[in-house]
């Protein structure tokens, strides 16, 4: 819940807020700057902080050469598809190892904690063999599932402290009115949980959205890969050409700045709703 | 059984948990056993595709810690974790208090922090690697400029700065991460909690003690242990910013683990440290599970 | 302008993906895992063309990036899901063939026209042998030389028409026109601690009259100190140790290095941005040896053990080998295996890349040997503790001789 501290004027703190969030991105915005600056003046020997000769060539250059916007849908149905079958998985596991504490259960939790530290580049090969054990080569489905096992054991083990936190009275309570625990849950428990919800399924997209190592290594199809593959058309074998991936990064991240600019307001009123009582 | 005696009894625990945990079996514990298997034999692109490889028992482990790169792997993944699990926390922490307190589009702001998270690894590892260049780079330029520093510092190009280098890229990565989760945290807990408190007379930093941090606890052990299993295994913007040198200096273990299967095709070697990873992780995650055994409900 | 002649290349190219990206009908098609990510590849170009001309056999390419092949051929053999063709770095010919991850492709080769042996230099046909037999077959080609800014030279008072043909002159060169504090260098390489590093330090071992059976020479120290005098004097950047070739040369670009040393790959790039006056020249010989060396790059086509279309592959070579194919590398920064075709005239600084074709006799392999990525890897490492002065040059490379002697007596590389 919101505190508002003795009386200091808030737009004060505003700017405080604008600050720090300058400060902190920094880097993204000259990530931006760069795709609009020529090439050479990318590298110039005293750095310039908004482009002397702005240009669009970069940007002009990538919509001419590449189809961004087939990149952009193939990474919008992964992500989606991702958090969406993430969230399923999940929420089962996760109400399951907060109501209930058995060896298995905190082994199950150990497990998934620990499974975590593994990156990518090395799960790939054997999970390769398993996708063409069942056929699922060089599918989109393949990878929505990879990716899902990257960030199930985050959005479970999130989850299960949301769940957790709410008090195992209120479901009780429920059922002495007859409710089936089942019930009692989606009609008491979801709802209160929401703020976990909210964060799991944000940054549950994001990771999916930015996703690689699966994508380049479970399918060989150009038309089906997502955005961070599409990177590399830009950076070549023996060079890169910045400002072209650097224009190709932009155009790749501002679909989801937009669209959180838009969810914003229900995000911010699920975050403050709380544990209403 | 009747509907509700079904949806009441354990069966649907199992069901539950069971779906979750099939699917991570599959998808993930196979290829955990892949690359245990791995680390006991002897494995080179010749024999890699087959299973059936020669025994080599814990000839490969013994010869990583054998290897003169081992102790300084290891220092540096210490180093590196315990580094960015700290600073990102306090700085989540401090961001996530802030934008909680009132002001007009604090709740905007606090997203837009999270935008770095959108970016594919190789760009920002891109990015760092130019703020951070001895020559060009904008770091040194606005150090220079504010008059804070009369050189210029070699922040991927010196053996003894790299891994402070790649640190700072990392926590500005991760403290997003944790900002987002304890904001969360603290948005759970009831405001009249404070507002009891502040009647009796507690001021705001004990209010933050005995309150505040107590009932964020679930959360901070959640954190705390998800953010040191992700630090460990940070290895794309290691590998794009510098390679882990120079010689070796900013190189992690799941670094080393990939340059050795992918560079040196000692599969094998590569595959030991992944093993020796996932020993590591599995004490912070029994202590994890300790501090979830020990949560009293609310 | 310039960005025409990038901007039409690529839209034939992609015009011709369009129409040759499905493959037809009952076509065999051929799998073929390439490097050529960036649109101007001559590569892409060649495969479109294939895939207009042909009916009865497709090629479906997929663009790998370079840092991910390792990775993905490894993956590929791991699961036996290998391509049909596949194009490696020539250096690692030799390691992937002692494992037995490549077809023999010697008897075909001997029998097929197009892929005489005396069309290719003789440096890249060298890199496909390993232990008596071929396994691949040279694709395109690289080497190094100087990129040099001239408006720079001139305003440091030289005359750009007298390059510095020893060591000691180009040294000389660099020093007068460093300025360290403003972020200018004289003289560019590229010292990471990747294969590229060796790429670049490696002509001057040769030039200095050493190999690696003599790494503990003086000559080989001072091919080694070269490079640490320059980093420690401010000639050059402390940032080579990280930097990749094309890292190397985008300094040089904004104009801050004088002189940058890489390869053709960055021509369509440079002439697409370049905004001073600019050569290039060759390395600059030792004083007193007078050895012409410089490094040879560039990929092979080589067939997976396991590939399934060998005789398909086979004629996917020939044809990307074919003059008419070859003569397409010049405009996109490469440079053909084969001897008999030259640049067209009508390029934009037609002398560059004639330039770059006349470094190609000159031009040394590295190995071939099975175990070069360790040799590799025992010079990067020495290049780099004498660099960031961790250690002396000559103590440098007594460790990495240490490491390397028994390489070279287990597979001897024959002129190394």
């Amino acid at each position: 819940m919101r505190r508002a501290l003795v009386p200091l004027r808030p737009w004060l703190l505003t700017l405080g807020g604008v600050a720090i969030a300058a400060v902190y991105l920094f880097p993204v915005y000259w990530m931006v700057i760069s795709s609009l600056k020529a090439n050479p003046e990318l590298f110039a020997a005293v750095p310039t902080l908004y482009p002397h000769a702005p240009t669009l060539a970069a940007f002009r250059w990538i919509f001419e050469r590449e189809n961004v916007g087939l990149y952009l849908q193939n990474s919008a149905i992964i992500s989606f598809s991702v958090t969406a079958l993430t969230l399923v998985l999940a929420t089962g596991a996760a109400y399951a190892l907060a109501r209930t504490r058995t060896f298995w259960t905190a082994a199950m939790v150990v497990a998934i904690m620990a499974v975590q530290v593994l990156p990518p580049p090395l799960l790939v090969t054997p999970m390769f063999v398993i996708f063409r054990q069942i056929g699922l080569v060089n599918t989109q489905f393949a990878v929505i599932l990879a990716t899902t096992t990257k960030v199930l054991p985050f959005a479970i083990i999130m989850l299960r402290t949301s769940f957790a936190q709410i008090p195992v009275e209120l479901e009780e309570a429920a059922r002495v009115d007859g409710c089936p625990r089942f019930i009692a849950f989606f009609r008491i428990t979801l709802p209160l949980a929401r703020t976990g919800y909210i964060v799991v399924s944000s940054l549950v997209f994001l990771l999916a959205y930015g996703e690689f190592v699966y994508p380049l290594s479970l399918m060989n199809r150009k038309e089906l890969q997502p955005g961070p593959v599409g990177l590399y058309s830009f950076v070549g074998a023996d060079f890169a050409d910045w400002s072209d991936a650097l224009a190709f990064a932009t155009v790749f991240v501002a679909p989801v700045i937009v669209l959180y600019m838009f969810l914003q307001r229900r995000i911010v009123s699920g975050l403050t709703a709380g544990a209403l009582k | 059984m009747s509907r509700d005696r079904f949806l009441d009894s354990p069966t649907i625990w199992a069901l539950l948990i069971g779906a979750a945990a099939l699917f991570l079996l599959l998808l993930v514990g196979y290829p955990i056993a892949y690359n245990l298997v791995m680390s006991v034999q002897e494995v080179t692109l010749g024999n890699l595709p087959s299973f059936s490889r020669p025994w080599v028992g814990l000839e490969n482990y013994r010869q990583l810690l054998a290897d003169p790169l081992f102790l300084l792997v290891a220092k540096n993944t210490l180093i590196f974790t315990i580094a960015n699990v700290a600073v990102q926390f306090v700085l989540g922490l401090g961001l996530a208090l802030y934008f909680q307190l009132s002001f007009p589009a604090s709740s905007f702001l606090r997203g837009l922090v999270l935008v770095g998270w959108m970016l594919p690894p190789l760009v920002i590892g891109a990015v760092w690697k130019w703020l951070l260049g001895s020559d060009s780079g904008f770091v040194n330029y606005a150090l220079q400029g504010l008059g804070l520093i009369s050189g210029k510092i070699y922040w991927l190009s010196d053996p003894s700065l790299s891994l402070l280098a790649v640190t700072i890229a990392n926590i500005w990565f991760g403290a997003p991460f944790n900002m987002i989760l304890l904001a969360a945290g603290l948005a759970g807990i009831p405001a009249d909690i404070y507002e009891a408190a502040a009647l009796d007379g507690a001021g705001p930093v004990r209010r933050f003690v005995w309150i505040t941090l107590p009932l964020l606890r679930p959360t901070i052990y959640a954190l705390l242990s998800l953010s040191t299993v992700y630090t460990m295994r940070a290895f794309d913007l290691i590998y794009t910013m510098t390679h882990g040198g120079p010689l070796d200096s900013s190189n992690i273990f799941p670094v080393w683990s990939y340059r050795m299967s992918f560079e040196l095709f000692d599969f094998g070697g590569g595959a030991a440290i992944a093993t020796a990873m996932f020993a590591l992780v599995l004490v912070v995650a029994l202590a994890y599970v300790r501090s979830v055994n020990a949560e009293r409900p609310m | 302008m310039k960005r025409r002649t990038f901007c039409t290349l690529a839209t034939a190219g992609s015009a011709s993906l369009a129409l040759g990206a499905r493959p037809a009908r009952a076509a065999t098609t051929v799998s073929l895992w390439h490097i050529f990510g960036y649109s101007t590849e001559p590569g892409l170009i060649n495969i479109a063309r294939f895939n207009a001309s042909r009916s009865d056999l497709q090629i479906d390419g997929k663009s790998i990036p370079f840092g991910q092949l390792s990775q993905q051929l490894v993956k590929g053999v791991a699961t036996g899901d290998v391509p049909d063709l596949i194009t490696i770095d020539n250096p690692t010919v030799a390691s992937f063939a002692s494992q037995g991850v490549l077809e023999e492709v010697g008897a075909r080769v001997a029998a097929s026209r197009i892929l005489a042996k005396d069309r290719f230099f003789p440096g890249s046909w060298a890199t496909t042998i390993s232990q008596g037999k071929q396994f691949a077959v040279p694709g395109e080609v690289n080497t190094l030389l100087f990129y040099v800014n001239q408006d720079l030279l001139r305003a440091g008072g030289l005359d750009p028409a007298k390059p510095p043909q020893t060591w000691a002159e180009l040294t000389a060169v660099a020093a007068k026109l460093a300025d360290p504090a403003k972020g200018k260098y004289g003289v560019g390489v590229s010292a990471i601690q990747t294969e590229e590093g060796t790429f670049q330090w490696l002509p001057f071992l040769q030039q200095s009259g050493a190999s690696l059976k003599t790494l503990t020479s003086p000559d080989a120290a001072a091919a080694l100190q070269l490079w640490v005098d320059w980093v420690q004097k401010g000639y050059a950047s402390h940032d080579i140790l990280v930097k990749r070739q094309s890292e190397m040369t985008d300094a040089w670009l904004a104009g801050n290095t004088a002189m940058s040393l890489s390869g053709p790959w960055e021509l369509p790039r440079i002439l697409r941005d370049v905004k001073f006056a600019w050569t290039v020249m060759p390395m600059p010989v030792r004083e007193g040896r007078n050895i012409h060396a410089t490094a040879l790059g560039g990929y092979v086509w080589a067939i997976p053990k396991g590939a399934r279309n060998i005789d398909a592959a086979f004629q996917v070579i020939e044809y990307m080998l074919a003059p008419e194919q070859a003569a397409r590398s010049f405009a996109g920064g490469r440079l053909p295996a084969v001897q008999d075709v030259q640049p067209p005239t009508d390029l934009p600084r037609a002398e560059v890349y004639a330039a770059f074709e006349g470094q190609l006799q000159y031009a040394r392999p590295r190995g071939p040997s099975p175990e070069w990525p360790r040799i590799s890897e025992a010079l990067q490492r020495a290049i780099q503790q004498a660099v960031t002065g961790q250690q002396s040059a000559q103590q440098a490379l007594a460790t990495a001789s240490a490491t390397i002697a028994p390489l070279l007596q287990r597979y001897p590389i024959e002129g190394m």
